[in-house]
C-alpha cells in the first residue's frame, strides 16, 4: 500500500513538472543581442558616433593606437570622487601625452543625471580641466549596451589591433570617498603600461563600480 | 537612537559649493550629502541602531541592527549590489574590549533598472551584527557603541548618505532582557538572513552558461512559487539575465548566463538562493547560503559514472562485471550445480552440450531483459531506482531469501535435487531437457540480483542515464558476461579437458558450497529488517522455518505408500504457500518508526497517531503536532530555525510538552483528516494541544502556531500553557 501510495505521488510530481523562467522584470525576453558586452580578448564593436565639438568619430578611425574608453556622468558621486581629486584627469594627460586616444562616453538619456549638450560638455572639460582626447554624445545608449556598459566611471581599452584587453573598474577602491583615490590600486593605469610594453594584462576584467549608467 | 537629519535650509550659491567641498565633515553630524542637488535634502534613508537586548552582560554577547528605512522608490545595497552600486559599511567606535563581527546580510531582492540589475533592499532592512562585551565589565556602568555607517542610495540618481549611529545600554550581571522594540526587528530581519543550504549543490559550465544543480530531492514542483540565485561575487553569472529554472524529483537546475570573470568558475561559486514556496493560501520565502562545487570535484565525486564512458567502454565493463558476478556468494553456488553436471557428462555428446549451453545463456539473456526493461520502464515512470531495484521490496526479498534458502537445503542435501519442489525454480534448473538449463539461466540472474560484481556499478549507472536502447545493450552485455564462462565450457571442448575428474570431491564441495547461500538468506534478513523491521523479520523467519519443514516432509514422505505420499505432498504444498503467505505479510510491515527520535538541538520528537494524541490528552498532557513532509521546504527550514534550538528544548521541557511528529511525505490518510479539521490540506500545520483537565478530553482548544516559525514565536506560546 505505501508503496503504491508513493509511487502515484512521484508520478504525479513528475508529470508536474515544470519550468519556470523567473524573469528579471523588464529585462524577460530582452534581446541578447543589444547587450552583449564583448568579450576582453575579441575584437571592440566598432562604433561611429557625434562629438561634442562636431565633427563624428569612429573606432575604427583609431587603428594603430590604443583607445581608452570612459563612460562617465558628471554628477554621479563615483564619477566627482574622481575628477574632484584630479585623479581622471592626470590619468587622461598620462595617456594622450602617449599618444593614446581617451574618449570620453556619455550614454545618459535625454532628462537623465548626466545628460548635457554639446556646449555643456564642452563646458564641463574647460572647467574640469578634463584632457580627453573627445567627449563622444551616445544620449541613446547605443554604445553603451553595445559594451555592456553599466557603471559610471566604466573604463575599456582598446589595443593597437581593436581588440578589447580592458573592461571594469578605474580602481580597487569601490568607494564615494575622495580620500580613497590615494592608494588606490588603478587598474587603467596597469593596463596602460602593460598594453604599451606590448604585454598582457594582468587583470583583464574587474567588476565596474559606479552609478548605474542612465540609459533610456 | 536616530540620527539626526540636517535640517533643510536655504544656502546661498556660494554656501552650496562649500557645502559640497565640506560634505564629509558636515556629515559627522549625522546627515546626508546630495552632490545632486547642491542643496541638502531630506535624507532618502533614516538610520538607527537598534538592540536585541535592553543591557549588556559582562562577557556576554549582543545583536545590533542597522535598521535603514528607505524613501519609497530607493534603495540600497547587499553585500554583492549587482551590476553598481555600493553595500552599506559600518565603522565601529566601540569601548574597550568589545568586539564587532562582521555585518550578517538578510537576502536581498533583485532591482531591475534598465538593462542593469541591482541587488538590494527597499522600504526598510535591519543589517545585523553581533557584538561582544568583554568579561571584565563592572556592572552598573553604562556602555556607548558608536558606529560611523555609510551607504549609497540610489533611485534613477545615486546618493552616498553616512551618519553616525550610536547605542548606549547599561552593563547588567543578569541574562538581559529582551528590549522590546528592537528583538522584534532583530527578529524579523534574521529570519531574512540565508540560512546554510540543506542540499547539495554543484554546477557545471559551458562557454555562455552556468548550470547550478541543487539536490533538493522530492520537492513538489507545484509548491516552487519561484526561484532566484544570487551570485555573492561579481562576475559569475549575468546579473540580469534571466534564469531558466527546472524544478524535478531530482531537484532544482539553474541554467544561468555565464558572467564576464572567467576565472569566477575556477573554483565553487557561492551564493545566497531564494526559493518561494506556495503554502495553504500563502508564499513563504526561504533563503540559503549555498556553495556548489565545480565541475572537477562533482565528476570525482560521482565516480567515473559521468558521460565520458562510451557506449563500447560501458558494454566491455558490464561484460567483465557479468564475468565477475560469476563468483558473487549469491550466484556461484547456483552455478556449480551447472557446472559439477557438466564434469560429470565432459565426455558425453558436445552437440548436446553446447546446446545445453545456449538454452542457458538464452535464460541468461532473457531474464536480465526483463529485469532491465522493468527498471528502465519504472525510471521513465519517475522511480529513483537503481539496479537491484526489486531488493527494495520486502516480500521480494523474502520470496528470494526462500529460494536460495531451499537451493542451499538441496544443496546441504536434506532435500534431493531431483525432488518435485516444482515451485522452486531450482527444481526446473536440475531438469535434464533444454527448459532446465534456460531455467537455470533465469535462476542465476534471479539469484544474482542482490550482488554488484566490481565494474557492474560504473556500467549500470552509465546505463540508467542513456537512453532506454542504450540503456538495455549495457545490461545485455551484463547478463552476457554473466552466461559467458559456462557457455564457453560448452562450446569450447578443449576447455572441458580442463575440468578436474569426477569423484567424491564434488559431493564435498556441492556441501560446502551451501554456506554462501545461507550467508546470503542472512544477510537479505538483514535488508528485511531495515525495510521491515523486527515484526517482518519475526515473520520471514517463521516462513523460513515452514520451508524447512517443507523440505524435511518432501524428503521423509519418500518411500511411503502412495497414499501417504500424496498427504506429504499436500502438506509440503500447503506448507509452502503458508510461508508465502508469510512472506506477503512481512512485506506489508513497516520498520518500526524509531519510536523517538532525537533533534540535534535536544528536542524529542515521537511519531504521530491520532490514538497517541488522544491517550495523551486524556492524561492531561500538553502536546505539540508538527505536521511535516520531506518535501516541504518551509517544514525543513522551520525545523531547523526553531525546533532545534535548546532554549526551544528547554521550554517544551519546562512545560512537560510532548512533541508528536506527523510525517505526510507519502500522504497518510489518518494526517490528512487531522489536516482538514484545522481546514488545511497540506503541510506545515503547528499545533499545540493544551493540557485538558483529566477527564475531559476536549476541555482546552488546540492553538495552531504561524506556518513561518521562530524559535521566540514557539518558546511564547508553549509559556502561556
Amino acid at each position: 500500500m505505501r508503496h503504491e501510495s508513493q509511487t502515484r505521488r512521484t508520478f504525479l510530481s513528475n508529470a508536474g513538472l515544470i519550468a519556470l523562467v523567473s524573469g528579471a522584470g523588464a529585462n524577460v525576453g530582452r534581446p541578447r543581442a543589444a547587450w552583449a558586452a564583448p568579450k576582453v580578448g575579441e575584437a571592440a564593436p566598432p562604433f561611429t558616433a557625434p562629438t561634442s565639438t562636431g565633427p563624428s568619430v569612429s573606432l575604427g578611425d583609431y587603428r594603430g593606437k590604443i583607445v581608452i574608453l570612459e563612460w562617465t556622468n558628471h554628477d554621479c558621486p563615483y564619477v566627482r570622487k574622481h575628477y574632484e581629486t584630479s585623479n581622471m584627469q592626470t590619468l587622461q594627460k598620462e595617456a594622450t601625452g602617449q599618444g593614446v586616444i581617451w574618449l570620453s562616453v556619455i550614454s545618459s538619456a535625454p532628462g537623465t543625471q548626466g545628460y548635457v549638450s554639446p556646449s555643456e560638455a564642452n563646458e564641463l572639460t574647460s572647467t574640469r580641466q578634463a584632457a580627453p582626447t573627445a567627449v563622444v554624445l551616445d544620449p541613446k545608449g547605443t554604445i553603451g549596451k553595445m559594451y555592456g556598459a553599466t557603471n559610471t566611471p566604466h573604463m575599456y581599452i582598446v589595443d593597437k589591433g581593436g581588440v578589447l584587453v580592458y573592461a571594469g573598474a578605474i580602481d580597487d577602491k569601490p568607494t564615494t570617498r575622495r580620500s580613497d583615490v590615494q592608494g588606490a590600486q588603478n587598474y587603467v593605469r596597469a593596463a596602460l603600461q602593460a598594453v604599451s610594453a606590448g604585454q598582457a594584462v594582468k587583470t583583464p576584467v574587474t567588476r565596474a563600480y559606479g552609478c548605474t549608467v542612465k540609459y533610456a | 537612537m536616530m540620527a539626526v537629519p540636517l535640517r533643510r535650509r536655504a544656502l546661498s550659491r556660494a554656501r552650496r559649493a562649500l557645502m559640497t567641498e565640506m560634505a564629509a565633515l558636515i556629515l559627522l553630524v549625522g546627515g546626508l550629502a546630495s552632490p545632486t542637488d547642491a542643496r541638502p535634502a531630506e535624507p532618502k534613508v533614516r538610520v538607527e541602531l537598534v538592540s536585541e537586548s535592553r543591557s549588556v552582560q559582562p562577557g556576554g554577547a549582543i545583536w545590533v541592527g542597522l535598521r535603514q528605512r528607505i524613501k519609497p522608490g530607493w534603495h540600497t545595497y547587499w553585500i554583492n549590489p549587482g551590476d553598481s552600486g555600493e553595500p552599506p559599511t559600518i565603522d565601529w567606535t566601540l569601548p574597550a574590549g568589545f568586539e564587532a563581527g562582521s555585518i550578517e546580510w538578510p537576502h536581498p531582492e533583485r532591482i531591475p533598472v534598465g538593462p542593469v540589475m541591482s541587488f538590494g533592499y527597499s522600504d526598510e532592512v535591519v543589517l545585523l551584527t553581533r557584538i561582544t562585551a568583554p568579561a571584565e565589565l563592572a556592572a552598573g556602568s553604562r556602555v556607548t557603541m558608536q558606529g560611523q555607517a555609510s551607504w549609497l542610495v540610489c533611485e534613477k540618481i545615486c546618493i552616498p548618505e553616512e551618519a553616525r549611529v550610536t547605542l548606549t545600554l547599561p552593563v547588567v550581571a543578569e541574562k538581559p532582557l529582551p528590549d522590546p522594540r528592537g528583538a522584534g526587528l532583530i527578529a524579523r530581519a534574521r529570519g531574512a538572513v540565508p540560512t546554510p543550504s540543506p542540499w547539495a549543490a554543484s554546477f557545471s559550465t559551458t562557454p555562455d552558461s552556468v548550470a547550478l544543480s541543487i539536490a533538493a530531492r522530492g520537492l513538489v514542483p507545484d509548491r516552487i512559487a519561484s526561484v532566484w540565485f544570487y551570485p555573492a561575487q561579481w562576475g559569475v553569472i549575468e546579473h540580469a539575465a534571466p534564469q531558466e529554472i527546472r524544478v524535478a524529483d531530482d531537484g532544482i537546475t539553474m541554467r544561468l548566463a555565464r558572467g564576464p570573470l572567467p576565472e569566477a568558475t575556477a573554483g565553487p561559486i557561492e551564493g545566497v538562493l531564494v526559493v518561494t514556496e506556495r503554502l495553504d493560501g500563502r508564499t513563504a520565502s526561504h533563503a540559503f547560503t549555498v556553495r556548489a562545487t565545480p565541475p572537477g570535484a562533482a565528476a570525482a565525486a560521482a565516480t567515473a559514472s559521468g558521460p565520458a564512458l562510451s557506449l563500447f567502454e560501458a558494454m566491455a565493463l558490464a561484460l567483465v562485471g557479468g564475468i565477475v558476478l560469476n563468483l558473487m556468494p549469491c550466484v556461484l553456488p547456483v552455478l556449480s550445480v551447472k557446472a559439477l553436471a557438466l564434469v560429470e557428462h565432459a565426455g558425453t555428446d558436445g552437440s548436446m552440450l553446447r546446446r545445453h549451453g545456449l538454452a542457458y545463456t538464452a535464460g541468461v539473456v532473457t531474464c536480465f531483459g526483463a529485469v532491465a526493461g522493468s527498471l528502465l520502464a519504472l525510471r521513465a515512470g519517475g522511480e529513483q531506482i537503481g539496479w537491484g531495484f526489486q531488493l527494495q521490496s520486502p516480500l521480494f526479498v523474502t520470496l528470494l531469501a526462500y529460494l536460495l534458502f531451499v537451493l542451499a537445503l538441496s544443496l546441504s542435501g536434506v532435500v534431493l535435487i531431483s525432488g518435485r519442489l516444482a515451485a522452486t525454480g531450482h527444481a526446473l534448473a536440475s531438469r535434464p531437457g533444454y527448459a532446465g538449463s534456460f531455467f537455470t539461466g533465469a535462476l542465476a540472474t534471479v539469484a544474482a540480483t542482490p550482488c554488484t560484481a566490481p565494474f557492474m556499478g560504473v556500467a549500470v549507472g552509465f546505463a540508467v542515464t542513456q537512453p532506454w536502447t542504450t540503456a538495455l545493450l549495457i545490461f545485455e552485455a551484463l547478463g552476457l558476461g554473466l552466461a559467458l564462462p559456462y557457455l564457453l565450457l560448452t562450446l569450447v571442448p578443449a576447455w572441458r579437458r580442463l575440468l578436474p575428474r569426477p569423484g567424491p570431491w564434488m559431493e564435498r564441495l556441492k556441501q560446502l558450497l551451501a554456506f554462501p547461500l545461507y550467508a546470503s538468506v542472512a544477510w537479505l534478513v538483514w535488508v528485511v529488517s531495515q525495510q521491515a523491521g523486527p515484526r517482518g523479520v519475526a515473520v520471514m523467519l517463521a516462513g523460513l522455518v515452514l520451508i524447512g519443514f517443507a523440505a524435511w516432509l518432501h524428503e521423509a514422505s519418500r518411500g511411503v505408500s502412495a497414499r501417504w505420499r500424496r498427504a506429504a505432498t499436500a502438506a509440503v504444498a500447503l506448507t509452502v504457500l503458508g510461508a508465502v503467505g508469510l512472506g506477503a505479510v512481512a512485506g506489508t510491515a513497516s520498520p518500526s518508526a524509531p519510536a523517538k527520535e532525537r533533534a540535534p538541538g535536544g528536542l524529542t520528537s515521537e511519531s504521530f497517531s491520532p490514538r497517541r494524541l488522544a491517550e495523551l490528552r486524556a492524561r492531561g498532557v500538553p502536546v505539540f503536532v508538527n505536521f511535516t513532509a520531506a518535501w516541504c521546504i518551509t517544514c525543513l527550514v522551520n525545523e531547523r530555525v526553531a525546533l532545534r534550538s535548546p532554549e526551544v528544548a528547554a521550554a517544551f521541557a519546562r512545560k512537560g510538552v510532548v512533541y508528536l511528529k506527523a510525517d505526510w511525505t507519502k500522504k497518510d490518510g489518518q494526517i490528512a483528516a487531522v489536516l482538514a479539521s484545522f481546514g488545511r490540506n497540506g503541510v506545515p500545520l503547528y499545533v499545540l494541544y493544551p493540557p485538558n483537565a483529566a477527564g475531559s478530553p476536549a476541555s482546552g482548544e488546540p492553538s495552531v502556531l504561524p506556518q513561518i516559525l521562530s524559535e521566540g514565536t514557539i518558546i511564547e506560546a508553549i509559556e502561556k500553557l
